[in-house]
């Protein structure tokens, strides 16, 4: 099976080393401008693929629904905040309005390509919601594109609220859909059916965006206590989103 | 135009490569998990060309792939090295049939190899965390990549040899 043996012998490297050079060269412009080209490329030959107007207004029901429970979410937490301080301002939250021209939500890559880039405002670190709530931070923006790293991404690590039992944890992304909660103490009274949304106290997200619903509980550890979340917001199946310009 | 198409053609698909990993057909997948292109190209490149040719060409591949992924602790260059220099050291077999699904098995133990490399990076990363709770659907990953690699490269590669092939005739 591995015997040598090819078609040619044309070992062209050896003769035009700066074919090879040049080539390397543009990959590694490539790599350093982390795939922009390919991106803008990908942006224009999927332009005419799109999703159409139809599927906005399925979407705007989906995003009615989600702004219900995020207005309830919200008068808890400002009446919450007043009794303890008088609030001198609120986040300054500019939308952004996307479409998914490229999904990557199986496997180990998960993120998503939007086309709005750099030209129209889009900057790394704001944050990407579609109907349902959270879906990920954009980390990398080109002139026409950007890339969103999803909460459900092993390199996804977001620090959220558990607002029954009023505690914070950590969403730690596993590369599949469900995402893992942590919580740091073996007491928290979690249960399934839990209602999981950004926390106050995090430092990358404004608090109160919804997220998940616990789906299952795992306490065979010793020192904490871990969740799957069955995420509000389905990455593999939305095809318009809002990009959040928050300033926290 | 028609002429550099034909003599370039392996050059020509080897830049559609980035793009179909980009689109990432959800009709093709199972379990979400898509089967690794690269390897469909590289296969038959490296059969032609030779080890030391898929060698440079798995690490041009790995370069492109990795600056479209966000995942900067993470490489896909290791596996497309080692795929490309071991797939330029595999003879043709002169049974066409063997021969095709010969490529269904080797692009299985391809993407077994290039998986598994990606899959311990994150494991070594997280090793500090919880990392116990990324076996399950690595695994999961691992094995549906493997499947459908497999499952799809005796038709994209049997096709794309003879167009390589068919091409380097055009260029003697």
């Amino acid at each position: 099976m591995f015997g040598i043996r090819r078609i040619s012998t044309n070992r062209w490297y050896e003769k035009k080393n700066w074919i090879v050079f040049a080539i390397f060269l543009f990959l590694v412009f490539v790599r350093i401008s982390k795939g922009s080209f390919y991106k803008d490329l990908y942006y224009f030959i999927s332009k005419p693929f799109w999703p159409g107007q139809f599927q906005k207004e399925i979407v705007r029901e989906s995003v009615n629904q989600e702004y219900l429970i995020k207005l309830n979410l919200l008068k808890k937490d400002n009446l919450r905040l007043r009794q303890i301080l008088s609030l001198q301002e609120s986040a300054n939250i500019e939308n952004i309005s996307a479409v998914v021209i490229s999904r990557k939500t199986g496997s180990w890559w998960r993120q998503i390509i939007l086309n709005k880039g750099s030209k129209d405002g889009v900057e790394i670190g704001n944050i990407v919601i579609g109907p349902g709530g959270l879906l990920g931070r954009v980390k990398d923006t080109s002139l026409f594109t950007s890339s969103v790293t999803l909460v459900t991404s092993p390199e996804s690590k977001l620090g959220v609220w558990v607002d029954r039992i009023q505690i914070n944890g950590l969403l730690v992304g596993l590369g599949d859909d469900y995402p893992s909660l942590i919580l740091y103490s073996k007491d928290a009274d979690i249960k399934v059916g839990d209602f999981i949304s950004s926390s106050p106290a995090s430092t990358l997200l404004p608090s109160n965006i919804p997220i998940g619903i616990v789906q299952s509980i795992d306490e065979t550890l010793k020192s904490k206590k871990t969740a799957k979340i069955s995420l509000l917001a389905k990455p593999h199946v939305i095809d318009w989103v809002q990009i959040l310009k928050v300033n926290i | 135009m028609n002429k550099f198409f034909s003599k370039k053609l392996s050059i020509v698909s080897f830049i559609f490569i980035p793009i179909i990993f980009l689109w990432h057909p959800n009709w093709i997948g199972f379990l979400g998990v898509q089967p690794y292109w690269p390897l469909f190209w590289l296969l038959p490149w490296s059969m032609i060309n030779g080890s030391i040719n898929g060698l440079i060409f798995g690490l041009f591949l790995g370069l492109i792939l990795d600056s479209l992924t966000l995942d900067d602790s993470f490489t896909q260059i290791p596996g497309l090295i080692f795929c490309g220099f071991l797939f330029g050291r595999i003879k043709f077999h002169s049974d066409i049939l063997v021969g095709h699904f010969r490529y269904g098995l080797i692009c299985s133990f391809g993407s077994f190899l290039c998986g598994s490399l990606y899959f311990l990076q994150i494991l070594f990363r997280n090793f500090t965390d919880s990392n116990f709770l990324i076996l399950i659907p690595s695994f999961k990953n691992i094995l549906a990549e493997v499947f459908l690699t497999g499952f799809f490269a005796p038709f994209f590669c049997s096709q794309l040899l003879r167009m390589f092939k068919f091409s380097r005739r055009k260029l003697q």
